[in-house]
C-alpha cells in the first residue's frame, strides 16, 4: 500500500513539475531565418547600346528599401562588381549606375575605379558614374584597397601609392617579388617571395618588417590586415605551412598566435578579416579556416575550395562564404563553429558575393541578384 | 676565357665551392633569343633578369628543384594584380630561386611539386606587363637577398657580335653635351652618360640590351666600373652592381643610356675612354676628348 502511495505521489509531482515548467520556463520559438530574393538583373547591355534592362523584382517582394530585418539595413553606398568580363556599380535597388567591359584589368573601390590595358603606362581614375577624377602616369597595374590607391610596377617588386590627384605619394622597391597583399586604411602589408612581410604606413614608412621563418622553405602565400590595423595575419612557408598572427603592442608588431597547418598551398590564397574585424577567414584544405580574434579560437567551415572569404553578416555572428570552382558554386552562411544557416548550391562559371548588413549581393556570370536575410 | 672568368665570378657570387656546379643549369627555352638582358632600361625600370622572345615555346626548369609559388593571371583570388602575369617560382639548388614569368595564361604547371631539370613549367606567353611574347627569367639569390644576372649561370650563347657604343655625353643642368660634337665646355660637375647596347636578334626587345660591363677611364684613371652582375633593394631603392653599388634611378639615363658617374671637370683637355663588354666576352672601346675652359 505504501509503495502505491509513493508512486502516485511521484506521478502527481511529475505532472505538477511539467505544468510549472510549461508556464515558468516557456519561451517563444526563435523565428526561422530565410534568404528572400529581392531582385535580379542582367548585366548584359540591351540591344542597340540602350541601357541594360531594369531589375526584375521577385514576386511578392517588398521594395528593396523596405526589405531587411534580420540584421542591419544595407547601406546607401553604391556596390561594385567585377564579373564575367564586365565591371560596374549598382545601387541597393538594383539600378545599374555604371557598367563596362574590363579591358585587361580593373581596380575597383566604392568611390572610384581605374581600368587598365596589359601594357598600361597610365590610367584615369573615375567616379562610380564614370566621370574622370584624375589621371596617373605610371607604368604598371593599379589596385585600390581600404581607401588607398596603389600602382604595382611591371617588375612586381615595386609599389607606388598615388593620391586623389593621381600623383605619386611615395614609392617602395622591395627585395623580391610581391606575392601577397593585405591592407587597412593605415597599414599596407606586402608578402614577398623571400618569405618576409613588410608593412608600410601612409607616407610609405616601414611600420612592420618580419620574416616568419620556421618552415623548410620560406614564402608568403596570403596576408590579411584587420580593419583597425592592429592585427596582421599571414599564411607562410612550405613544409610545413603555418598561420602566423601578429598583433601591434605599443609601437611594434609581435607574434600573438601561430599554428602549423596541414595545407600545402603554393599559390595566392584568399585571406581576409571580416569587416567587423572579429574573425580572420583564410583558405584551408576543405573549407575556410576561422581564427576568432577575441578568443583566439580556431575552427573550420567545411566548404570545399573557398573563393571569396570573410563576409560577416552583421548582427548575427554569421559568416558568408562563396566556395566552389568550375561551374559548381556553394553559398554558405554559417557560424564560426560551422553551424549552418544556408547551403545554397549554384551553377556559374564566375561568381561574386558582397554582404552589406543583411543583404546578400550575389553575382552569377552575367547576373546580379539581391537576397535579404529575413526572420519568419 | 672571358666566359670562364664570368663563371668563376658567378660561383663567387653564389658562394659556391666550385663554379662547375653551375654548368648544370640549362636555358629555360630551347632557342633562346635575348629580348632584354640584366640591366636593360625598360619602361618602369631596369630589368633584373633575362627576357627571352618566343612564340609558344615550352618553358623548362633550368635545373631540378621544387615549385614554391604558382600564380595564374588575371583574376586570381588575391586583390593584388599580377604584373608578372602567370608565373612560377622554383626553388633550385644553392638557395637560388628561379622566377619564370609572363607564361601563357593557364599554362603554368600548378600540379607539380618537385621538378627535374628540363621539366615543363608552362608555355611562353605574353601575360602581365611585357612588351612581347616570351619569358622573363630571373634568378634570386636567397642567401644574399639579391637578383643575379642569369647570364652568369646559364650556358654561353654563341655570340661574336661586340656591343655597340653610340655616344658618351656630359650632362649638366638638364642639358646634354655629346662628346665628339662638343669641342669645349665650361668647368663644373657633370654627369657622364654612355649610350651603349648589345645587338639583339630577337623579334622584339624590352629596350636596347644592356652590356655586361662598362669601364670608364678619365685621364688615365678609372672613374667607374659598372658590372651588371647583381641587383638588390636597399633603402627602398633598386641598386645595381656588387662593387660600387649604384641606384637604378641614378644609373638610368633613358633608353640604352647609363649615367656612369658624376665628376668635377677642371680646366684643360680631358680624355675619356670607355670599354664595353658583353656576357660572351666581346668587347668594344672608344675614346673622346674635350677642352674644359
Amino acid at each position: 500500500m505504501e509503495e502505491i502511495g509513493k508512486r502516485r505521489l511521484a506521478a502527481v509531482a511529475a505532472v505538477f513539475a511539467g505544468i510549472l515548467y510549461f508556464f515558468a520556463c516557456a519561451s517563444p520559438l526563435r523565428k526561422e531565418l530565410v534568404l528572400e530574393p529581392v531582385w535580379a538583373r542582367s548585366l548584359e547591355p540591351a540591344a542597340g547600346g540602350a541601357p541594360a534592362a531594369k531589375p526584375a523584382k521577385a514576386q511578392g517582394a517588398r521594395p528593396a528599401a523596405e526589405a531587411g530585418g534580420a540584421g542591419t539595413e544595407s547601406s546607401a553606398k553604391p556596390h561594385y562588381f567585377s564579373l564575367a568580363g564586365r565591371f560596374g556599380y549598382f545601387d541597393a535597388e538594383g539600378e545599374l549606375l555604371y557598367s563596362a567591359a574590363v579591358p585587361y584589368g580593373v581596380a575597383l573601390a566604392p568611390d572610384a575605379f581605374a581600368t587598365y590595358e596589359r601594357l598600361s603606362a597610365g590610367f584615369a581614375i573615375r567616379s562610380p558614374s564614370g566621370e574622370e577624377l584624375a589621371r596617373a602616369s605610371l607604368p604598371g597595374y593599379p589596385f585600390f584597397d581600404a581607401g588607398r590607391r596603389f600602382v604595382l610596377a611591371p617588375d612586381q617588386c615595386s609599389v607606388t601609392e598615388i593620391g586623389p590627384d593621381g600623383r605619386a605619394l611615395w614609392s617602395r622597391q622591395f627585395g623580391s617579388v610581391i606575392t601577397a597583399y593585405g591592407g587597412s586604411p593605415d597599414l599596407a602589408a606586402f608578402g614577398l617571395m623571400d618569405g618576409s612581410i613588410v608593412g608600410l604606413g601612409l607616407r610609405g614608412e616601414e611600420l612592420l618588417s618580419f620574416a616568419p621563418g620556421g618552415s623548410r622553405l620560406p614564402g608568403i602565400y596570403g596576408v590579411a590586415v584587420s580593419p583597425d590595423g592592429l592585427l596582421v595575419a599571414a599564411v607562410c612557408g612550405l613544409d610545413k605551412q603555418r598561420l602566423v598572427v601578429l598583433e601591434k603592442r605599443s609601437s611594434a608588431y609581435r607574434v600573438t598566435f601561430h599554428r602549423w597547418l596541414d595545407s600545402d598551398f603554393r599559390r595566392p590564397l584568399a585571406m581576409s578579416f571580416t569587416a567587423d574585424g572579429r574573425n580572420l577567414v583564410y583558405e584551408a584544405p576543405g573549407g575556410a579556416g576561422i581564427y576568432e580574434r577575441g578568443t583566439r579560437r580556431e575552427s573550420l567551415i567545411a566548404a570545399g575550395s573557398v573563393g571569396r572569404v570573410g563576409e560577416a553578416v552583421e548582427g548575427l555572428g554569421m559568416l558568408a562564404l562563396l566556395a566552389g570552382s568550375g561551374e559548381e558554386r556553394l553559398l554558405v552562411c554559417a557560424s564560426p563553429d560551422d553551424r549552418r544557416l544556408i547551403d545554397l548550391r549554384l551553377r556559374a562559371s564566375d561568381a561574386s558575393l558582397e554582404v552589406d548588413g543583411n543583404s546578400f549581393f550575389l553575382g552569377l556570370d552575367g547576373n546580379l541578384i539581391r537576397m535579404d536575410l529575413r526572420e519568419e | 676565357m672571358a666566359r670562364l672568368a664570368l663563371r668563376g665570378r658567378a660561383a663567387a657570387l653564389l658562394a659556391c665551392a666550385a663554379g662547375a656546379a653551375l654548368a648544370a643549369l640549362d636555358w629555360p627555352l630551347s632557342s633562346p633569343s635575348l629580348a632584354a638582358t640584366f640591366g636593360t632600361a625598360a619602361p618602369g625600370g631596369l630589368v633584373t633578369g633575362l627576357a627571352l622572345a618566343s612564340t609558344g615555346g615550352l618553358v623548362r626548369a633550368v635545373e631540378g628543384g621544387e615549385i614554391l609559388f604558382c600564380a595564374d593571371a588575371p583574376g586570381g583570388r588575391s586583390p593584388l594584380p599580377s604584373a608578372l602575369g602567370s608565373f612560377v617560382i622554383v626553388e633550385h639548388a644553392r638557395q637560388v630561386a628561379g622566377v619564370y614569368s609572363h607564361l601563357a595564361p593557364g599554362s603554368a604547371s600548378d600540379y607539380l611539386r618537385k621538378v627535374k631539370p628540363g621539366d615543363i613549367l608552362g608555355a611562353a606567353g605574353a601575360s602581365g606587363w611585357t612588351e612581347g611574347e616570351g619569358l622573363l627569367f630571373q634568378a634570386f639569390d636567397r642567401k644574399e637577398g639579391r637578383w643575379v644576372n642569369p647570364l652568369l649561370l646559364l650556358p654561353p650563347l654563341g655570340d661574336d657580335k661586340p656591343p655597340v657604343i653610340r655616344s658618351l655625353s656630359l650632362l649638366r643642368a638638364g642639358k646634354s653635351y655629346p662628346l665628339g660634337e662638343t669641342r669645349s665646355l665650361g668647368q663644373g660637375v657633370y654627369g657622364i652618360a654612355l649610350e651603349s647596347s648589345d645587338p639583339s636578334a630577337a623579334p622584339w626587345t624590352a629596350g636596347p640590351l644592356a652590356p655586361y660591363s662598362i669601364r670608364l677611364v678619365i685621364d688615365g684613371a678609372l672613374a667607374a666600373r659598372c658590372v651588371f652582375d647583381v641587383a638588390r633593394a636597399s633603402g627602398g631603392e633598386l641598386v645595381f652592381f656588387s662593387e660600387g653599388p649604384r641606384a637604378a634611378a641614378a644609373l638610368r639615363g633613358g633608353e640604352g643610356r647609363y649615367v656612369l658617374a658624376e665628376r668635377l671637370l677642371a680646366r684643360g683637355k680631358v680624355v675619356f675612354e670607355v670599354q664595353v663588354e658583353d656576357a660572351a666576352g666581346n668587347r668594344r672601346s672608344a675614346s673622346w676628348s674635350v677642352l674644359v675652359e
